[in-house]
């Protein structure tokens, strides 16, 4: 139980991947301008960071230390293959508007991380738990930002028109720039909440 | 050190045939499902161009069965759009470049050839949220009923305006479909003219 409140701790905001390792990035600025792929985005990237973490600390004592990263790389490539299979049979829609982004997965840094600096030395069911909690991490912060992004940039939330004002868009806001600011904002807030509860504790 | 070596071949290849064998199991197992899911959005395409409505994917296979034919002209298989023994309208797929990727689609004309009865994309890679809102709706009404000549779709109207709107901050995309529907608007002009007259 412990175990799992440090991993949801430690991912979420302490270490969140993208606010505090700086990883992720390019998927983020790529799929945030609506809330809908984000979602499913996020959905995925945690499917396939849960479970290839999984396998990689199951295989972690009988992979070759010589050609881990092959391995690593394979098994991601195997479930985010997967995925896109899965999407385009039960969501054809969806795999139109993510196109080529599903089979991007494989490239965010963070599995690769995960696997690496965790997956490789803990036991399987903590891998689990901790690839879990850092998609979770991943897909809030591609929430917050797609949120904000669609709100403004097309003045609605999962596609209903809540511009009821008839307010300007905002064309900056779907562009990826955009995303570049909210996100060097958000990890600014982050590291000023980090560093002055630090402080505190000294 | 030659017994590392076997093993990480050996296990190299052990992980890799079972990861293999699993995807292959999945991808056929789901090859059915997503033909059908592509054969149902090429037909939806076909009676949006048609501006034929239906509400939902049963209807789309009735009245696909009932009013749509198809016919050989030019190594190109054409849509045909029959009422009563009578021909509607023509789609023809078409195929062109956008700003990121390939755009392709349908373009339906009436059989008489004078106007543009609806266009429909089945592919694009535009930029999500931007280029990409060519799919929307409004963007393909636009369309509908621009005149055509010998030359393909006239796109500007008498008073010099274009007949269609571009999308805001989609400029290329914008300026590649029309291109595209300019350059295959005439060759379906040139196709069909020998098989119409």
């Amino acid at each position: 139980m412990n175990e799992i409140r440090s991993a949801f701790r430690r991912n979420l905001l302490d270490e969140n991947q993208v606010l505090r390792q700086i990883l992720g990035i390019c998927s983020i600025l790529a799929v945030t301008n609506l809330l809908v792929n984000s979602l499913v985005m996020g959905l995925g990237l945690m499917f396939v960071l849960s479970l290839s973490s999984l396998t990689i600390s199951a295989l972690r004592s009988y992979i070759p230390h010589r050609v881990r990263m092959i391995i690593q790389i394979f098994i991601i490539a195997a479930y985010v293959i997967f995925v896109d299979i899965f999407i385009k049979a039960f969501s054809p829609d969806i795999s139109r508007a993510l196109g080529p982004y599903v089979g991007l997965i494989i490239t965010n840094c963070i599995i690769m991380g995960r696997a690496e600096a965790y997956a490789q030395k803990n036991p399987p069911l903590l891998s689990l738990i901790d690839g879990f909690f850092a998609g979770l991490g991943y897909t809030a912060v591609l929430i917050c930002i797609a949120l904000i992004r669609e709100l403004f940039g097309f003045g609605t939330v999962f596609g209903f028109d809540v511009n009821v004002l008839n307010l300007e868009t905002w064309t900056i806001m779907v562009m990826p720039p955009a995303a570049f600011f909210i996100i060097g904002v958000m990890i600014w807030a982050a590291s000023n909440v980090i560093s002055r509860r630090q402080e505190n504790r000294s | 050190m030659k017994r590392e070596y076997l093993y990480t071949i050996l296990f190299t290849f052990a992980v890799t045939a079972g990861f293999t064998a699993v995807l292959a199991a999945a991808n056929s197992a789901f090859l059915p499902i997503i033909q059908r899911n592509e054969e149902l959005a090429e037909r939806r395409a076909v009676l949006f161009a048609f501006d034929i409505p239906f509400e939902s994917d049963s209807e789309v296979e009735e009245v696909f069965a009932e009013t749509i034919g198809t016919e050989m002209v030019a190594n190109t298989e054409v849509f045909v759009h029959q009422d009563a023994g009578e021909v509607i309208a023509y789609a023809v797929p078409f195929v062109g470049a956008g700003l990121w990727g390939t755009i392709r689609g349908f373009l339906a004309v009436s059989a008489d050839l004078t106007e543009i009865v609806g266009i429909e994309f089945t592919e694009q890679n535009e930029t999500p949220g931007l280029g990409s809102r060519i799919d929307e709706r409004w963007y393909k009404e636009q369309y509908r009923g621009v005149p055509l000549d010998d030359q393909g779709a006239v796109l500007i109207d008498d008073t010099g305006a274009s007949r269609v709107d571009a999308i805001t901050g989609a400029t290329s995309t914008s300026r590649a479909v029309v291109g595209i529907v300019e350059q295959e608007s005439r060759k379906i002009v040139n196709m069909l003219g020998a098989v119409v007259q």
